[in-house]
C-alpha cells in the first residue's frame, strides 16, 4: 500500500494552519468537482482532495497523520501502519463525517476505517454498517456518460458501459463495485440526451428497489461532419468554374455519399439544404453543406490568360463594396 | 470481486418515463421542500405544471431528476445556498453549451483553413 501524501494534495505545507487547509481545500472541491470540471481525472482528483480534507481538517486525525507519516513509511516507499494501530479518531469509534467516505483509499480505510479489514476490532464498522441492515432504502441511481460516435448514432449500436455501484457486503458495509453492461443503443440519440435502465443502478437495501442507471450521451468529433441540434454539417470545396457555372458534385453523407446541384453563381458560404439527411429519428435532422471555393495550387499559363480576359469582362464588379473600397 | 456482464436492450420510452415529487425525494434522498424550493428557484420544473398545479401532482422528467442529483451534489460538496446553486447550475449550462460551440466552429475553421492550401 502507497503512502498518500495528504498535504501534497491539498498543495499545501505541513504547517500549513487550518484556515489554510481549509482555503486550499474549498479552492480545489471547486476545481475539481467533476460536475463542473471537465478536466480528465477530474473525479479522481476530487476524491483525493475530498480525502486528504478529511483528515487534515480534523486536529486529532491529523495528529495521527501526521505520526504515521513519521514512522509509518518503509525504505522502499511503501507503507504499512504500525502494528496494533487503531486510530482514536476513526470512524468506528463513533466519529462523525458529512463527505461521502465510500469512495476513499484503502490507505484511509487502514489508518481511520474503524477495523473494516483485519482482526482485533469489533466496532459497528464504517458508514453507519448496522443501521441499513433493518432498513429498507431504494438503491442509488448511478450516473455515466456514454460517447458515441456519429456513424453509431445513425445506426444505432452495441455499447459496453462499465460503471461503479454501492452495495452492502454480508457485514452491512456498503462498498462500491464494478459493473458492465452491454447496451443496445437505438439509432438517433443527440448529444446532451438521456437514457434511463431500470434497475442496473445500486442494489436496494433490505429489501428495497435497485436504483437506475442513467446514461447521458455524448458525440464524439468527427473528422468530417459538425453536428447542430439534428442537423448535420460539413464543409464541401468547389472549384471557382464548379460555383460559376453549376455543377453535380458528389457530397459525403455519413455512411455513404449523395449528388448535388450547385446553383449557378454560388459564392464561397452559400449553403445547401439535403432535407431528412441529418440525425434520423422521428423527425430527422438535415444536413447542411456549406460550399467552398478553392483554387487549384497552380494555374498553367492558359488558363491565367483566360482569368485575365474574365477580370477585363467584369470590371465593374467590386467584391469589398461591403467594406467602402 | 465478480463482474456482472449481462445484455440489456434499451427500452426508449422508458426514457420518457416520469417522476412525482415523492419519487424524486426518494430518488435525491431528500425532503420535498428542498425540491420544492428548487422548483421556486427555477432550477428544475415540472412538466406542463402553472402555477395552480398542486405539488402533489407535479410531475418531472427525467432531465430534471439528473438536475436534481447534480444540484444535491453540488450543495452537498462545494456548500451552496440555493441562490448560488441556481446560479452555478445555470452558468455551467452556457459554459456547456458555449464548449460544444467553440470545439463545432474550431473544427468548421479548421476545415476551412487546411482546405485553401490543400487545393
Amino acid at each position: 500500500m502507497d503512502f498518500k501524501d495528504y498535504y501534497a494534495a491539498l498543495g499545501v505545507s505541513e504547517s500549513a494552519s487550518p484556515e489554510e487547509i481549509k482555503k486550499a481545500y474549498r479552492k480545489l472541491a471547486r476545481k475539481y468537482h467533476p460536475d463542473v470540471s471537465k478536466e480528465d481525472k477530474a473525479a479522481d482528483k476530487f476524491k483525493d482532495v475530498g480525502e486528504a480534507y478529511e483528515v487534515l481538517k480534523d486536529p486529532e486525525k491529523r495528529a495521527e497523520y501526521d505520526q504515521l507519516r513519521q514512522y509509518g513509511t518503509r525504505a522502499d516507499g511503501s507503507f504499512q501502519p504500525p502494528p496494533g494501530w487503531q486510530s482514536a479518531s476513526g470512524f468506528g469509534g463513533g466519529g462523525y463525517t458529512d463527505a461521502d467516505t465510500r469512495e476513499f483509499s484503502d490507505f484511509f480505510e487502514q489508518i481511520f476505517g474503524g477495523g473494516r479489514r483485519g482482526g482485533g476490532f469489533s466496532g459497528a464498522g464504517f458508514g453507519g454498517g448496522g443501521f441499513q441492515r433493518d432498513m429498507r432504502m431504494r438503491g442509488e441511481d448511478v450516473h455515466a456518460r456514454l460517447a458515441l460516435f456519429l456513424e453509431e448514432v445513425f445506426q444505432g449500436c452495441e455499447k459496453k458501459v462499465t460503471f461503479t455501484v454501492h452495495e452492502a457486503d454480508k457485514q452491512g458495509r456498503v462498498r462500491p463495485r464494478q459493473k458492465t453492461l452491454n447496451v443496445k443503443i437505438p439509432a438517433g440519440m443527440r448529444e446532451g440526451q438521456h437514457l434511463r435502465l431500470k434497475g442496473q443502478g445500486s442494489p436496494g437495501f433490505g429489501g428495497g428497489e435497485a436504483g437506475d442507471l442513467l446514461l447521458e450521451i455524448e458525440l464524439a468529433p468527427h473528422p468530417t461532419f459538425t453536428v447542430e441540434g439534428r442537423d448535420v454539417l460539413v464543409t464541401v470545396p468547389v472549384a471557382p468554374w464548379e460555383a460559376a457555372l453549376g455543377a453535380s458534385i458528389t457530397v459525403p453523407t455519413v455512411g455513404s455519399r449523395v449528388t448535388v446541384k450547385v446553383p449557378k453563381n454560388s459564392s464561397s458560404g452559400r449553403k445547401l439544404r439535403l432535407k431528412g439527411k441529418g440525425l434520423p429519428g422521428k423527425h430527422p435532422g438535415d444536413q447542411i453543406v456549406t460550399l467552398q471555393i478553392v483554387m487549384p495550387e497552380q494555374h498553367s499559363k492558359e488558363a491565367e490568360q483566360l482569368y485575365q480576359k474574365l477580370a477585363d469582362a467584369e470590371q465593374p464588379f467590386n467584391p469589398r463594396s461591403k467594406l467602402h473600397l | 470481486m465478480a463482474r456482472n456482464e449481462s445484455v440489456f436492450t434499451i427500452d426508449v420510452t422508458a426514457s420518457r418515463a416520469t417522476f412525482s415529487l415523492r419519487e424524486m425525494c426518494e430518488r435525491g434522498e431528500c425532503h420535498a421542500e428542498l425540491v420544492v424550493k428548487m422548483v421556486s428557484y427555477g432550477i428544475i420544473e415540472p412538466i406542463e405544471s402553472t402555477s395552480e398545479t398542486p405539488e402533489q401532482s407535479w410531475e418531472f422528467d427525467l432531465v430534471a431528476l439528473m438536475r436534481l442529483h447534480k444540484a444535491i451534489r453540488l450543495q452537498r460538496d462545494l456548500k451552496l445556498n440555493l441562490p448560488g446553486l441556481a446560479m452555478s447550475l445555470e452558468l455551467l449550462d452556457e459554459v456547456e453549451s458555449m464548449r460544444r460551440d467553440i470545439s463545432r466552429l474550431r473544427q468548421q475553421l479548421a476545415d476551412l483553413s487546411t482546405d485553401q492550401g490543400g487545393g
